[in-house]
């Protein structure tokens, strides 16, 4: 399934020998565990054959300043999980002088590769990782495209206190506070994430995320919330992808085989289920140092940005953290050695590479280039990221765009805003590209194939063709279009641009007040019931994923149930009840959705009585047979369903099973009320309602919510009448035997 | 306080704590990277150069003194051009080169008196010269020039040494030829030597702070407004010292903490210091030390460097308040040990001064500013010579005028000219 490079063992036993007392200090060492591998393709087609982590960000690729983070945090053990292109990724890292395991120099003790075949998202990793048991204490996650300077023994220290005060405090979440007016920074993270903390211990209480392109904005508050005294709810924060971990994190995430990013899945899931899992997790919002991910190319394009406007120094060009780096400070701009600036030229805060050369009469202005390129004369750039080994004839514009590698570019050219360029590909003289759709030029497919040429856009000379994702291909066409809902759009592009969205303005959050719950819930599990009420367009994207959990819930529940009421050749009900209480562990159900889900069990199986095929019986023999034909089954009931004594729960109960029937295609309303009566009425009978908690549902005002549903329920009324009597009868008779 | 604190983070303790157990390049390397990342900077930086020094002399392999001035030179220039806003690495560098030519010149001259015939035989012989030319690269001219030099100092009577300048046609380097023979037994002595004489630089800069603090009651008199901006340690402990003899007022001036009330006011230790010692205390913000000079009878602060023009690299703002010291025509007093001097003029980078994290002015929280505005955040300074009176060194109060004998003191006129920037990897 999953093979391990072994190298990296077998450079830290090397090692070990050369440092007396690593024993010993093995238990204090520090590990993290990089995620080089994001399951995304935000950038291609510049990732066709380069991973993310190794395209160059200011001249040094991204896991550089990822390692060097780690490094100047002291930790000891690096384990890397990548997928995609992990070949390049191994190879890149062997080769380089410093971080190559086993080098006299590196600073790690061992840089290890996990290499999984199968895995499809970082969830599959994280459970890899727990399979493996190289995880000794608290590690620090993080993954390959960050670029941070915000030093981690305070956090660690803190993360350990309240570790130790509690051992459910798992984990401690980096966040780094982007102020309330927003910059570039919180612009580009096209999804925001809301975090609702708690003001005094700084516990994260809710998880969740919104995007610009939602059609309604809105973050629905859990009322559990307000059982603390103090709430922050914060869009302010920027994620900066620096978690520090206990082991038990990783455990969690076997626990949930399903959870896939580590926010919106893990993250939302665990802080959810907190009451279940009894896990805290905690963040640290950081006022100082600067974390961001090289996420998405509008993250690509700011932390260039930052870099050049020296925010994440320690690592900035002049730092020269890589080997063969020789920046110096020459004006306002980091060049390095062997530039060559033609007179009449202009750089300014740029950054340059060796060996470069610009002729005379251009103008290049906060933009990065990378070595060995030649710029023609009377070029102007601006604000762009142009790679290694790139030519740029003379006369061309180019304004903020990316252009990758050994991209040739011909004389007069122009490259309007947003365009993205990638590696190999050459552009005629002459060519102005289209400013709107940007374009994206590749000159191969996702298959590795060579795409053909598109002259129009290249030019007859020219090599490339505007580069279509694979899967969405009709997305990509539409995608200034309107009504397109997907975030992607917004974080493919390196443009940041609302433009033709429709946007809404509106603040952000709701409260959800309890009815305001209780009707979404209705919504969600028993949906069929009133359709079009109006209350599923109050739930945002990302509540609907939860929804869509817990309808296959309700549904599995149900048949679960049902197969067995109706299965002949077994009279036991514990194996049913057993799968039950799994499916609700696996779904987290509330007790209210597996109430509903046993009710319409119950009612299923006994309207089914009813039927020519299975018998015709009588409304009352029917639900008799449907309660009482499996063993455990009425315990069952109970137990799981009714959950107590409780008066308000056996009400609950009952209009689960009221509106079960109403529910159930096929049946007439007027045997629907018949089988309700009876059912209640067996129910009363095996002692599982009391008369309390139906005289309780028949005042309950939802029960007559809807024609049918008082329909149901004045068929009723004998058995109620008659239960009243009994109640007065039996009270009548305390009062004798007094 | 059950839980323990975290301290993962790579420093200069732990670096020098694990100098034993790591090999030579790990120990180079892991201080280069440190230097890098700012991890160790500004007065940290001489001493953490010398314990590197002191390995690469302890525990590299080398037959002879070339050899041993070549590794010297080649960790230097790496140290050195892994921070070059810190001067003082290539002070400690010249340091360590010069120590290593007068021990050998010494031991040969023993030789020599010892042994004379015996040398001389051993040294015509043709097969000595050649080894060495391939363990150092072809000199540059500047050093061809600065071997001249050399031979022009008194370094060896012998009458070989004058033939083989005048007859051998191997490049000259920096030490002269027959200091090949020193090996075996002679290694081994010059190599403690050596290391005793780097372990002795260490103690220089140690105890630095402390001989310079012994000159505070002469330039401190009582009842006077000293002015100290951004006091560095070197100046907290001269006027502290100061203050034990004397009573005097203390103007703290330095940049404001980006978020007020986020930690201590600044300096709070040094202010509680003083103040035991009764003498009054006053902070200013930097910008608003101009209105102060009138009151104030000197100005205080440290170097970060002292070129030979007298010129000096200081963090950032000083320069502000020696102008206006100027204006007012107040004594304006540099603390700068001797280590701190260096044999060069400023480059044109140090010159413009380095630039820092702008996050000290603009958080990354303060939204629209952070995309609009360009922030350039110097954090040093160049202050021209003739801005400063009086140098305060461990060896006594100096003036700019003697700075030439006093390099001649500490540097070898053929360690000068060596650019530890261009260097060879």
């Amino acid at each position: 399934m999953s093979k391990q490079a072994g190298k990296g063992g077998a450079a830290g036993k090397g090692k070990k020998p050369t440092k007396p007392g690593a024993d010993d200090k093995r238990e204090d060492s520090l590990q993290a565990v990089i995620i080089a591998d994001y399951f995304q393709d935000r950038f291609k087609p510049f990732t066709q054959d380069t991973p993310r982590c190794l395209l160059p960000l200011v001249n040094t690729p991204a896991i550089d300043y990822t390692l060097e983070y780690l490094a100047s945090n002291g930790v000891n053990d690096v384990f890397i999980y990548c997928g995609a292109h992990s070949e390049a990724i191994e190879t890149y890292i062997e080769e380089s002088s410093r971080w190559r395991p086993g080098s006299p120099i590196s600073p790690f003790q061992t840089l290890e590769f996990i290499r999984v075949s199968d895995a499809t998202s970082v969830g599959d990793f994280l459970r890899d990782l727990d399979k493996r048991s190289l995880i000794s204490g608290d590690f620090v996650l993080v993954h390959g495209d960050l670029v941070s300077n915000i030093p981690l023994d305070p956090i660690i220290t803190k993360h350990r206190a309240r570790r130790e005060a509690n051992r459910d405090a798992c984990m401690t979440v980096v966040l780094r506070s982007v102020g309330e007016e927003p910059h570039r920074a919180a612009k580009a993270r096209g999804i925001t994430p809301v975090f609702h903390i708690d003001a005094k211990d700084s516990r994260i209480l809710q998880y969740e995320e919104t995007h610009p392109l939602q059609s309604d904005r809105n973050v629905l508050v859990d009322i559990a919330l307000f059982k603390h005294s103090s709430v922050e709810q914060r869009a302010d924060l920027i994620d900066c992808g620096i978690d520090i971990c206990t082991p038990d994190v990783l455990a969690l995430w076997s626990e949930s085989f399903d959870y896939e990013l580590p926010r919106k899945n893990f993250l939302h899931g665990v802080l959810k289920d907190w009451e279940l899992n009894g896990k805290l997790i905690y963040s640290e919002i950081v006022e100082e140092g600067y974390g961001a991910r090289a996420s998405n190319l509008q993250m690509y394009d700011c932390i260039s940005k930052d870099i050049l406007g020296r925010w994440t120094f320690p690592f900035v060009p002049t730092s020269n953290l890589m080997h063969d780096q020789t920046y110096r400070r020459k004006g306002n701009s980091d060049l390095e050695n062997n530039v060559l600036v033609n007179g009449g030229s202009q750089v300014i805060r740029s950054v340059i590479g060796s060996s470069t050369t610009v002729e005379s009469g251009s103008t290049i202005t906060k933009s990065v280039i990378g070595r060995r390129c030649k710029i023609g004369k009377n070029v102007k750039i601006e604000n762009s990221y142009i790679f290694d080994d790139t030519v740029i004839g003379d006369g061309t514009t180019v304004i903020h765009s990316i252009i990758a590698g050994s991209v040739v570019i011909g004389e007069n050219c122009h490259v309007p805003e947003g365009s993205l360029i990638s590696y190999s590909v050459q552009i005629d003289s002459g060519i102005q590209l289209p400013a709107k759709p940007t374009v994206r030029l590749a000159i191969k497919d996702d298959n590795g194939d060579d795409v053909d040429n598109d002259v129009s856009l290249v030019g007859p000379g020219g090599k490339g063709a505007n580069y279509q994702a694979l899967v969405d291909e009709d997305e990509s066409e539409d995608e200034d279009e309107e009504g397109d809902r997907d975030p992607t759009v917004i974080l493919n592009s390196l443009v940041y641009s609302r433009e033709g969205f429709n946007l809404s303005t509106e603040s952000l959050s709701t409260l959800a007040s309890d009815s305001e719950y209780d009707s979404d819930e209705d919504e969600e599990h028993g949906g069929y019931l009133h359709p079009g009420d109006g209350a599923r367009e109050r739930l945002s994207s990302f509540t609907s994923d939860d929804a869509g959990k817990s309808d296959a819930f309700h549904s599995d529940a149900v048949n679960g149930l049902v197969d067995a009421l109706r299965s002949d050749d077994n009279d036991d009900f514990d194996g049913a009840k057993l799968e039950f209480m799994g499916l609700r562990l696996a779904n987290n159900a509330s007790d209210n959705s597996m109430r509903r889900a046993i009710a319409i069990a119950f009612v299923k199986r006994a309207s089914e009585l009813l039927n020519p095929e299975h018998g015709a019986l009588e409304p009352t023999k029917a639900a008799e047979k449907a309660l009482t034909a499996k063993k455990g089954a009425l315990k069952f009931i109970r137990e799981v369903g009714v959950g107590g004594e409780d008066v308000k729960q056996q009400s609950e109960f009952a209009l689960a099973v009221q509106k079960g029937l109403v529910g159930i295609k096929g049946l007439e309303t007027g045997r629907a009320g018949t089988l309700l009566a009876a059912m209640l009425q067996q129910l009363y009978n095996l002692d599982v309602l009391e008369e309390d908690g139906i005289l309780a549902w028949w005042v309950d005002k939802r029960a007559d919510e809807g024609e049918s549903m008082t329909k149901v329920k004045e068929k009723c009324r004998v058995l109620v009448e008659w239960l009243e009597n009994a109640d007065e009868e039996e009270s009548s008779e305390d009062e004798d035997s007094d | 306080m059950a839980p323990s604190q975290a301290a993962y983070a790579p420093s200069l303790d732990k670096l020098v704590k694990s100098l034993k157990g790591n090999n030579l390049e790990q120990s180079i390397e892991a201080l280069i990277f440190l230097l890098k990342r700012r991890q160790v900077q500004g007065d940290d930086c001489a001493i953490a150069t010398a314990h590197i020094l002191l390995q690469v002399v302890a525990r590299s392999k080398w037959r002879d003194v070339d050899q041993l001035l070549g590794r010297i030179q080649n960790a230097g220039a790496r140290l050195a051009r892994a921070a070059p806003n810190e001067p003082v690495i290539g002070n400690i560098v010249r340091r360590v080169l010069g120590l290593i030519r007068d021990e050998a010149s010494e031991e040969r001259n023993a030789d020599d008196l010892g042994s004379e015939t015996a040398s001389e035989i051993q040294s015509l012989a043709p097969s000595n010269p050649p080894p060495q030319a391939p363990q150092r690269p072809p000199p540059v001219p500047l050093m061809n020039r600065s071997s001249t030099m050399a031979t022009g100092l008194p370094v060896s009577k012998s009458m070989f040494n004058l033939l083989s300048v005048a007859n051998s046609d191997t490049p000259m380097t920096g030490a002269s030829t027959p200091l090949s023979q020193a090996q075996g037994a002679s290694v081994h002595s010059l190599r403690s030597e050596v290391i005793d004489g780097i372990e002795e630089i260490m103690d220089e800069i140690q105890q630095a702070d402390d001989q310079i603090a012994g000159f505070a009651d002469i330039q401190i008199h009582p009842g006077e407004f000293i002015l100290a901006y951004q006091p560095t340690k070197t100046v907290e402990r001269f006027l502290i010292k100061a203050a034990s003899k004397r009573k005097f007022t203390v103007l703290i001036a330095s940049i404001e903490p980006p978020h007020p009330g986020a930690a201590d006011a600044p300096y709070a230790a040094l202010r509680k210091k003083l103040n035991s010692h009764g003498v009054t205390t006053i902070s200013l913000a930097s910008n608003g030390l101009m209105a102060y000079i009138p009151r104030v009878n000197k100005v205080v602060f440290g170097a970060k460097a002292v070129y030979q023009n007298g010129g000096l690299l200081v963090d950032s703002g000083a320069c502000i308040a020696a102008e206006a010291a100027r204006d007012f025509l107040k004594p304006v007093i540099v603390l700068s040990p001797i280590y701190k001097f260096c044999p060069e003029d400023p480059s044109d980078e140090s010159v413009v001064g380095e630039l820092g994290n702008p996050s000290t002015f603009v958080g990354y929280d303060s939204g629209p500013q952070v995309d609009e505005l360009e922030v350039e955040n110097t954090v040093t300074d160049y202050i021209p010579p003739a801005l400063v009176d009086v140098y305060i060194t461990n060896l006594g109060p100096q003036t700019r005028h003697h700075f030439a004998s006093i390099l001649a003191d500490h540097y070898k006129v053929e360690d000068i000219g060596y650019s530890l920037h261009d260097g060879e990897i």
